[in-house]
C-alpha cells in the first residue's frame, strides 16, 4: 500500500493527499484500480491531471506542498522515508498554529481562526493597528468563503453527509459574523429541504457501505450485489449514481 | 571517430530532452492548480488554492 493511503488514513483531515495517474490509464481503469487495491474509501483524491510537473524520473514521486501553498520536499518517497513523516508532522503542527511570520497583534487572531472562531478572529483583526492586518481578514474570509462553496459543490454532488458534517463546522465558525452566517444558512436550508430527504439518506446509506467495503474485497460479489441494490433503492439520486459507477468499475477486467 | 560522433549526438539528444522537459517546481516555490476535471472525491475541492492552511501530498504513480 502506498504510503500517501496511510498517511490520508490516518492523519484524516489534517492532510490532503491526491493521487495523480502518471501512465496514461483513463479514470475508469485507474478508479477501478485504487478500489480493487483497497486504497479507496478515505479522503484521499485521485486524478490524471498534474498540479504540477513530477520531482523526477520514474515513478513513484511524490511532493509535500505545505500549509502556504509552497513546496516543502520533493522527490522518490521511499528515498526521502522518514523525512517524509516528519516534514508532513511538522506541517500539520504549523497548520494549527498562527504563522511564524504573523506580527505578534495578529497572532491571537491567528489563534482565534484556527479554533473555529471567525466573529472572534476578525475582531482581532479590526482592533489591531499594524498593516498586515487588512490582509490577515482578507485571507480569514477568503478561507471561510472557500469552504462554503466546497459545501455548496457538495450539495449540487449529492454529498450530502459529506456537506452535512461541513455545515456544521462552519456553522460553529460563522457564528457572530452575519454576512458568512447568511451563506451558511442557506446551504443549512438547502440540506433540510424535505425534497432533498430521500437523497440525503442515499448519501448516508453510499458513504455507509463505501466505508464498510472499500478495506474488505470491494469488489467481492456480495459487496457488488449491495451496492446495485443501493442503486435501485435509490434511483434517480446522485448516490445512486455513484453506486452504479462502483457496480460498473466492478466489471472491468483487472489489469485493462 | 565515428563512434565519437554518434556518442556526441546521442548526449546532444539526450541534453536537448532534459532542456525540453518544463523543471519542476523547486522547493520553497509556490505551487497552485486548478482541476479542469474534479478528481474521483473531490469532495467539493476545485484547485490547490482552497486547500490553503493544510498540507497536501501529491502521489505521482501509475496504474500500470
Amino acid at each position: 500500500m502506498p504510503t500517501a493511503v496511510k498517511h490520508q488514513r490516518e492523519l484524516g483531515d489534517d492532510v490532503q493527499v491526491i493521487f495523480v495517474e502518471c501512465q496514461g490509464a483513463d479514470r475508469d481503469t485507474y478508479e477501478a484500480f485504487a478500489w480493487r487495491m483497497k486504497w479507496m474509501g478515505n479522503a484521499a483524491m485521485w486524478t490524471d491531471e498534474r498540479p504540477m510537473e513530477m520531482p523526477g524520473s520514474g515513478l513513484p514521486q511524490t511532493a509535500l506542498i505545505g500549509v502556504d501553498g509552497t513546496v516543502v520536499l520533493q522527490g522518490n518517497p521511499g528515498a526521502l522515508g522518514k523525512r517524509l513523516s516528519e516534514a508532513l508532522e511538522a506541517e500539520i503542527k504549523k497548520s494549527k498554529q498562527p504563522p511564524a511570520q504573523a506580527p505578534a497583534e495578529l497572532k491571537k487572531a491567528w489563534t482565534l481562526f484556527l479554533k473555529g472562531d471567525l466573529a472572534g478572529a476578525l475582531a482581532e483583526c479590526d482592533a489591531a493597528t499594524v498593516p498586515a492586518a487588512a490582509d490577515t481578514r482578507t485571507e480569514f474570509l477568503a478561507r471561510i468563503n472557500a469552504r462554503i462553496e466546497r459545501v455548496k459543490r457538495m450539495i449540487e454532488a449529492g454529498e450530502f453527509a459529506l456537506a452535512e458534517e461541513h455545515t456544521a463546522a462552519l456553522e460553529k465558525s460563522v457564528k457572530g459574523h452575519a454576512e458568512t452566517a447568511a451563506k451558511v444558512a442557506e446551504q443549512r436550508a438547502q440540506l433540510n429541504d424535505p425534497a432533498n430527504a430521500r437523497a440525503k439518506e442515499a448519501s448516508k446509506a453510499f458513504e455507509a457501505l463505501v466505508e464498510k467495503i472499500s478495506t474488505e474485497k470491494p469488489f467481492d460479489p456480495g459487496n457488488v450485489k449491495k451496492m446495485s441494490a443501493l442503486a435501485e433503492k435509490f434511483s434517480g439520486t446522485k448516490a445512486a449514481e455513484r453506486a452504479e459507477r462502483f457496480v460498473a468499475l466492478s466489471k472491468l477486467r483487472a489489469g485493462v | 571517430m565515428k563512434l565519437s560522433l554518434i556518442s556526441f549526438a546521442i548526449a546532444s539528444l539526450a541534453l536537448a530532452g532534459l532542456a525540453l522537459r518544463p523543471a519542476a517546481p523547486e522547493e520553497g516555490k509556490k505551487v497552485d492548480y486548478r482541476f479542469s476535471t474534479p478528481p474521483v472525491n473531490a469532495a467539493g475541492i476545485k484547485s490547490l488554492a482552497e486547500l490553503r492552511g493544510k498540507p497536501v501530498l501529491i502521489d505521482f504513480w501509475g496504474t500500470r
